[in-house]
Parts: C-alpha cells; structure tokens; sequence
C-alpha cells in the first residue's frame, strides 16, 4: 500500500505504462482506499487513466510472473514520486 | 442568422480573428453499422487491425513534426494517443466484439468506445473527464482510417476559416494548421483541453465553451475575440471596423522583419519605455518572444501548477520552469507566484477575492509554496529570474515570505543545489493596503509590479465578476488616479523599479495614463502588445505629464476620460 504524490494523471499514466511495459509479468494496478476496489492493467492507459488515481490516494501494486519482484519495486518506486 | 450575437465562452487561446464559420464534420455522430458473414469476419479484423497501423503511422510523423515546430510541450499529447492504440483493453476488446457479435469495425469500435465514454462521464475528477477527449480523437481517426479516405483535406477551405464544433480535436487542428485556418471556437472545453493548449501553441486565437455555438452554421461571419472570450456572429459594420484595426495591428506585430514589431517602444520625445507580455501558460512564451516582446512581465503561474487538477511533483516544475526560461532566450521572465481565489464563484457565500488570496494562501500552504520557491531557483541557471508576490497586504506577511524564501535558499545550499542567488523579488501592490505602504515595503523587494485589475476593484469596491457593477469599473475615477500618483510619488525616492501589468496598461488612454503619471514599465497580454507600442510611439510624455497635471484636478470619470481620448487620438 503507497500514497503517490503524483496525481496518475496523463504525463504520469503515459509514462507508468511505457513503465510498466518493460516488464514480462502481468502488473495490476489497484485502488486500496476501502470505498474503491478498482483495479487497472497497468498496461492499459485507459484503465490506468479510470482509476482515477489523485494525489495522495492509496494504490497498491500486483505482479505475477517471472520478473514479479523487480516489476512491483520498481513500479511502487515511481508511484511514490 | 441577422443580427449582430455576442456569444460568451472563455479564453483558450489571445489573439483576435475574423473569418467564416467552418463547422468539423465528426465521423463520431455517423453511424456506420452492419452484421457480417462468419467467413468474412478474418478479413474484418484484418481491416481494422489495417486502421489501427495507419492511424499509429500518422500519429508517429505528426509527433516527429511537432517537435520540430513547436518544441517538446506539446508532443506528450501523442503519446497518450500512441497508447491508446496499443491498448488491449480497447484494441482488443474491439476484435472480440467484432467476432463475437458478427459486426463491422465501425460498429465494434463505437460500442467499445461508448462503453468508455461512459466510465469518463461517471469520473468525479474534471481534468480526467476532460481527457475523454483523447479518446474521442483516436475514435475519430480510426473510424475515417478505415473508410478508406483521407483525412479530410482542406483544400477547399475558405482562406478565413474560423473551425467550429462541439469539438475540435487537437490532432485535426495541427494537421489543419494551413495558414487559412484564422481561428477557433468550441462549444464545450476548457482552456486546460488539449485543443486550447495547441491553439496556443500554433498561436491561433480560440475561445472555448461557448455553448451557443450550436445555433451558427458553416459560412455566417465570426469573430473570435481570444481577449474577451467572446465569439461575435454576424457583427455589424461597427464591430468588424473596430476589429479589423485591432486585427491589422495583430498582423502588423507578426510580420517579424520591419512594422511595429522591431520598433523599439519609444516616446516621440524619445523616452525608453520598457514594454513586456503578460502570460497565462508556457507554451505564450515562444509566441511573444518570436514577436519581439523583449521581457515576460508577468507570467501567472497557477494556471499552469493546477493544469492536471492536482499538485506537480519538484522535478516536474523545474522541468517546465526551465524550458520557460530557455524558450524566453535571455528575456527576464517574472514568474508571480501562485494566487488563488481569482474569478472563482464561491458557494458558501464567501466572497473570495476578499479571502485567502495569493500570498496569504501561500504563507498557510508552506509545503506548496517552498516547493514553488525551489523550483523556482532551481530553474533560474536557465535564465534572467524574477519572482513575484502576490496579494501583499502587510509588512509582516511580506518578512514571512521572506523568511520562508531564505529558508529555501539555506536548503538549496545544504544539498549544493545550484541556483542564482540574486533572483530579484517583488510585490505586487494590488490592495489600497501595499498601495498605501509600498514605501514601507521598498527596504525589504527589489522591484514592484502595479496589478491594476484588483487595485481598481477594492478601491471602488467592485466585483468584476458581478454582472450589475461592472459597469461602474472605470479606471479613470479619480479615486484611481490619486492612488497611482501617490503610488509613484512614495515610490521614486525609493528607486525601486515599477512595473504596471493590469488591463489599464493594455488600453492606449489609460496606459497613456500611466506613462504622464511618471510610470515608464508595461506589461500587457500578446493581443494589446502592438496598439500599446504604436500608442508609446505617438505620445510625448511631456504632454501626458501635462495632461496628467491637469486630469488630477478634476472631478467625474467620463470627463477625464474623454480629455485623454482627445489628446490621445489627435495625433
């Protein structure tokens, strides 16, 4: 669970995606704020973009496959700003 | 349509044009649907999977090209699109729909976009319903990919064209940028839409949000008025007179070699005035530098710090503040830092411009105003900075910004951040208060700026957003006239340079005003820069002073007014 200061808006989503596209495991992007249980393909900039990500909300990040570890750091690492 | 109609809309772009309506023709409101065969499903895939490789292509060049012309500001808005296109949730729902509902691409497309649409509608958060528009776009540009027809080409454009629409996508406008597209108007969107910002960019003249423009179809005359954010249909002789000399003078600033634009802005009796643009958003600032405005006087940094609805991040900031700097090439740009409460109608009763304004929201928001401030000086390796506050009512507020501002400064040290340390600071005196006091205030600035627009409103006790006062605004009260002279007069001692930056400045009898009252400092928005400048090279300030002598004597607002004009526009 981390709070981003970026709001995932469309600079932010844009470059979470190209991000995320480096990455052989799928990525699941999710809103853990309790009154949202949204999830988005972090591969998706239209999914990425309906989560509707402001600042200061609380995601969390998902990952299977082969390179899951490195794909949930380093994500988490850009959301957090 | 008969008649002269003022439509409202707001500001997306300054400038003036004159031209006939051209209404876009939107692929998104034709249907275009039919059942298949199964054994021609395979081929119906292939064709769309066919737009989707055209429509990335034609994004790709597009996106090289506009970083060529225009610089890097505005090509993040093709990456968006680029995506899109790669997105399975959209390409490849798209497919299945296509298989499994046995239905055309077109048909597919629009289920799979309207889905969307919706989600966007259902978003509580403005600037992401606003990129719904995006997707639009690329929905626009598939579906005409795949009638197999060019984009529509604008050969047969008028060379006047004003482009209206419900909307206009901003790809349409840069792949339409032939020089006959003279304007623009939209009836929905926003200055922050990505058509105002490439309007801005392409510097086009655009107002967007005026709702009435469903009622003007392709021919009628217009006039986009990107000052007032009006869109004038059918106007009478009158109005397009007084216009075009506004327009010509437009053109006249334009021509880069030779008219108006190389002259310096010198007095008859040959005194220098220093002559600057004010500015609402980065991408002004290539415009009025290529124009040959030779200071940013004024650049209104909240519209651009809450472009994407929320807080930028540090490292964004100094992105965007040192492409400002570098684009102004060695112009000082005087960055006034964020005011809030402007324009901006309140729902509890509160009447905000008499509330938490510019630097009193700053000074009780420290984190957003530090970072601001470091950004700030980290950019200023870039060029000539100066940094302006706004909304100064006190002494004391003023010693807490500049504590704050050292505080700043003894971080940037700490972390051996490199930054020019005599980055002059200022005021703007726009209360009767610093109006009152700005001789108290001239140990602890560098330099003043003069925001008349709010000066006038609480000296008068107008609100400019009120409809049944605004009327009573007049800059030539003596009120007014009283409070510069004294201004100027508890100044000069001081040596402190001031700089007038409100709409007073941008019209020639009350600038003319200014310049007899001993100020020597403009700045004004691009579209007033060129009347503003052939007023200074009319005058001479040894006949304002004069006229300025004399106007101080009198008693009514449209007598003193109509003494300037007179001595204004005789020559």
């Amino acid at each position: 669970m981390i709070g981003h200061r970026l709001g995932l808006h469309a600079r932010a989503a844009a470059r979470l995606v190209q991000l995320s596209s480096k990455f052989q495991s799928s990525i699941i992007v999710f809103r853990s704020d309790a009154a949202n249980s949204v999830e988005a393909d972090a591969r998706s900039i239209l999914s990425i973009l309906l989560l509707s990500a402001g600042y200061g909300s609380k995601v969390g990040v998902r990952a299977t496959g082969e390179d899951e570890e490195q794909a949930v750091e380093s994500i988490c690492e850009y959301l957090a700003g | 349509m008969s008649g002269e109609r003022v439509i409202h809309g707001v500001v997306g772009s300054v400038g003036i044009a004159i031209g006939k309506a051209v209404r876009t023709f939107d692929p998104l409101f034709v249907s275009f649907n039919s059942r298949l065969r199964p054994d021609q499903l395979r081929k119906e895939v292939e064709r769309f999977r066919g737009s989707v490789e055209k429509s990335r292509e034609q994004l790709k060049r597009m996106q090289a090209e506009l970083k060529r012309k225009s610089g890097p500001e505005s090509s993040f808005l093709i990456d968006a699109h680029l995506l899109v296109l790669q997105d399975r949730l959209f390409v490849d729902r798209i497919i299945e729909k296509i298989e499994t509902d046995y239905i055309n691409s077109e048909w597919a497309i629009q289920q799979v976009s309207d889905d969307l649409f919706q989600a966007y509608d259902r978003l509580d958060d403005e600037y992401l319903r606003e990129r719904r528009g995006d997707l639009e776009d690329i929905v626009r540009r598939l579906l005409h990919n795949l009638q197999a027809k060019a984009l529509p080409s604008f050969k047969k454009l008028p060379y006047d064209a004003i482009l209206i629409g419900k909307v206009v996508p901003p790809s349409t406008l840069f792949e339409m940028r032939t020089s006959r597209i003279v304007g623009l108007a939209t009836e929905t969107g926003s200055p922050l839409s990505h058509t105002a910002i490439m309007a801005r960019s392409l510097e086009i003249p655009a107002v967007m949000g005026a709702a009435e423009l469903s009622e003007v179809s392709s021919g009628d005359l217009l006039i986009v008025d990107g000052e007032r954010g009006v869109v004038i249909c059918s106007p009478s002789e009158e109005t397009l007179a007084e216009y075009r000399s506004r327009d010509r003078d437009v053109r006249k600033l334009k021509k880069k070699n030779g008219g108006i634009a190389s002259a310096p802005p010198v007095t008859e009796d040959g005194v220098q005035i220093s002559l600057g643009a004010n500015i609402n958003f980065s991408e002004e600032v290539r415009g009025a530098i290529s124009n040959g405005c030779e200071s940013i006087g004024l650049y209104r940094t909240e519209f651009d710090f809450f472009r994407e609805g929320k807080q930028p991040d540090e490292e964004s900031l100094v992105a965007d503040y040192s492409l400002v700097l570098k684009t102004a090439r060695g112009a000082p740009v005087t960055f006034r830092t964020i005011d809030v409460g402007i324009d901006q109608k309140s729902w509890d009763g509160v009447n905000p411009s008499l509330g938490v304004r510019g630097l009193r929201f700053c000074l009780e928001n420290t984190d957003l105003f530090k970072k601001q401030l470091r950004s700030l000086y980290r950019a200023s390796v870039n060029g000539p900075t100066r940094i302006l506050l706004p909304f100064v009512s006190t002494v004391d507020d003023l010693d807490a910004a500049r504590e704050i501002i050292a505080e700043v400064q003894r971080e940037l040290n700490l972390k051996r951040l490199k930054y020019d340390s005599t980055v002059p600071i200022g005021v703007m005196i726009e209360t009767p208060a610093a109006a009152q006091t700005c001789d108290l205030m001239a140990s602890r600035v560098d330099f003043f700026c003069l925001g008349t627009n709010d000066l006038i409103q609480y000296y008068l006790v107008i609100d400019r957003s009120d409809q049944s006062v605004v009327h009573l605004y007049n800059p030539f009260h003596p009120a007014i006239l009283r409070c510069l002279h004294q201004v100027y007069t508890l100044l000069k001692p001081t040596g402190k340079p001031v700089t007038v930056c409100g709409e007073m400045a941008a019209d020639p009898p009350s600038a003319a005003v200014l310049l007899g009252l001993g100020f020597t400092s403009l700045s004004v928005n691009l579209g007033a820069y060129s009347r503003i400048k052939r007023m200074i090279r009319s005058v001479s300030i040894a006949q304002l002073r004069e006229l300025s002598g004399q106007i101080l004597k009198m008693q009514k607002p449209k007598e003193i007014e109509e003494k300037v004009r007179a001595t204004v526009y005789r020559s």
